[in-house]
């Protein structure tokens, strides 16, 4: 399995006056087993971009490949259901998408759609609820009648409840609270190193980006601006310009004690090997 | 996914008709229709058919974009012509299909219907597509309020439809998005068996209506937060001005009104 993005473009309802290029050329590969960010400014593509990978939306232009799946622009697209087994999306706000009776039913529409039976279903609606940490008791409340937070938990369940071997995630802690966000990013680390599954996180947050994701997309104005791994990403300040983004904190911090003269001969992003390196530094 | 209904959506290009009064594009819209309505057989669809099209010229919207507010009424349009040819058995036969014999006045009043349906729908998506919502609102309350004198809410009636309008476009970006999100999760509305489909179908309605409530409760919300209250006397930002052009063609269209009731009473 592979994504592959070939000279992609597409254009929001083409042929009228509302028509709009929101992606241009875009030339990706993917690497599978990784967690990958896709970074940009509001309004550069992402969503549109993310929505290629489970044929949400096809090619204006170009092809996409996912796997034993490729999705050419202009053609009759069949086994999409196949497809969205595989790559499992998670849309910016996916609390707006429950519907259910109950908070196990919803999370197990997802597995039984794909083809689970309902006692099959049912176990994996648990295993994923439990994962994101919604407790036994409130498998039977409406899902309708949970806070925005616990929305999004069981939103998120019921996509991997699906067990994708490809999880898509559209801003998924956009609101939520500091340690509810810790935790969500933590479940999609051990969802790509315990599984092995690829991860794909779209995110405004670069202190996400360099403490869970080993590769970093930036998109400006429908186009690929970068695509390297997460370290000489932020190694290189002249990437991050133009793409309307701040480096994290303690990316910042380390730019300054260069500044300042500290001889820094790395870039180390976590607070213990920078405090290592500096008293190395001190005591010399 | 690309299906934008087309159907009242306010098309932003600088025309001359954008630039006129709503009042005077609603109160010809409706000389129209009512022209529209006199049957006085094809010279009659033919003077408004040039009518029409001249101002979808004028206002410089592209026919395909008319076309495409046309097609959702394919459908009505075929079930219409079987339903005639099914039932009007008088006038000469023209042609058989199949052994089935079509007769004239069956294919004439097919036509007719097709007709007056196309310069209808013609004539309103020029008038919404050229008129902004909120000048529409303005434009309904101004033409309702003589009606004022005998308790009939203008302002609350004008407010309501403008909100309608406002969300149409909105709750249909609303039900692409929750229709996509349904279909990561492996629903499919072309296929599957009758349960199935109903399970699809419900996984679209519910959370649609549970963001429209949504919505409606915050719109409701912002508006009392800014002060809105529908009995208090308001004054307007914006003010509507007929000008001679404006007049003109008010006045145009009910002399062609007039003109298609002289036709009906002498032929
Ligand atoms: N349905 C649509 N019709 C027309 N244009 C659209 C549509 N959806 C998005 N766009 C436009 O495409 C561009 C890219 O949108 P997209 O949602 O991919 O941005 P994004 O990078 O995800 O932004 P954000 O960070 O705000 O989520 C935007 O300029 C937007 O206005
Ligand atoms: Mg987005």
């Amino acid at each position: 399995m592979a994504i592959t993005f070939r000279k992609v473009n597409f254009i929001y309802s083409e042929g009228t006056p509302f028509s709009y290029h929101a992606l241009k050329d875009i030339d990706l590969n993917i690497t599978l087993g990784k967690v990958t960010a896709i970074i940009g400014a509001t309004g550069s593509g992402k969503s549109t971009m993310v929505q290629h990978l489970n044929a949400l939306l096809v090619p204006t232009e170009g092809e996409v490949e996912v796997g034993d799946h490729t999705i050419k622009a202009k053609a009759k697209n069949k086994n999409l259901k196949d497809l969205r087994k595989h790559v499992g999306l998670v849309f910016q706000f996916p609390e707006y998408q429950l519907f259910e009776e109950t908070i196990l039913k919803d999370v197990a529409f997802g597995p039984k759609n794909f083809g689970c039976t309902e006692e099959e279903a049912n176990q994996r609606a648990k295993d994923a609820l439990k994962v994101v940490g919604i407790p036994d008791d409130y498998y039977d409340r409406s899902p309708l009648d949970l806070s925005g937070g616990q929305k999004r938990r069981v939103a998120i369940a019921g996509i991997l409840a699906m067990r994708p071997e490809v999880l898509v995630l559209d801003e998924p802690t956009a609101g939520l609270d500091p340690a509810g966000t810790k935790s969500m990013m933590q479940l999609f680390l051990d969802y790509n190193r315990k599984a092995g599954n690829t991860v794909i996180l779209v995110t405004h947050n670069m202190d996400q980006v360099l403490k869970y994701c080993d590769e970093v997309v930036a998109v400006k104005d429908g186009r690929i601006a970068a695509h390297t791994d997460v370290k000489s990403f932020f190694r290189d300040p002249s990437i991050m310009e133009g793409t309307n983004m701040n480096p994290p904190f303690i990316i910042r911090f380390e730019e300054l004690l260069k500044e300042k003269g500290f001889a820094l001969k790395d870039t180390y992003g976590d607070p213990d090997s920078l405090a290592k390196a500096i008293s190395k530094e001190m005591k010399r | 996914m690309n299906t934008a209904v087309v159907l009242g959506r306010y098309i932003p290009l600088d025309s001359p008709v954008h630039r006129m009064d709503p009042r005077a594009k609603i109160a010809a819209m409706f000389a129209f229709l009512i022209s529209l309505f006199i049957d006085v057989g094809f010279i009659g669809y033919a003077i408004l058919g040039v009518i029409v099209f001249a101002g979808v010229l004028a206002a410089k919207l592209k026919p395909s974009y008319i076309w495409r507010a046309f097609k959702p009424m394919m459908i009505m349009m075929v079930f219409l012509m079987i339903l005639n040819f099914y039932a009007i058995r008088t006038g000469y036969v023209m042609f058989s299909i199949f052994g089935w014999n079509i007769y004239s006045d069956a294919v004439f009043q097919t036509l007719y219907i097709v007709l007056r349906l196309l310069l209808m729908i013609n004539a309103t998506t020029l008038v919404t597509a050229t008129t902004k919502p909120m000048d529409m609102t303005i434009a309904i309350e101004d033409l309702l309020s003589p009606l004022k004198a005998v308790g009939f809410p203008a302002h609350d009636v004008a407010m309501m439809i403008s909100i309608a309008l406002r969300f149409i476009p909105t709750l249909l970006e609303e039900s692409q998005r929750i229709m996509k999100a349904q279909a990561s999760r492996g629903v499919d509305l072309e296929e599957g068996k009758f349960m199935e489909k109903i399970m699809a179908i419900l996984s679209l309605i519910v959370p649609l209506f549970v963001s429209s409530y949504q919505k409606a409760d915050d719109l409701a919300n912002a508006m009392e937060a800014r002060g809105y209250d529908p009995d208090a006397k308001r004054v307007r930002y914006r003010r509507l001005k007929m000008r001679l052009s404006d007049w003109m063609l008010v006045i145009g269209m009910n002399l062609v009104l007039a003109g298609i009731i002289v036709l009906k009473v002498v032929l």
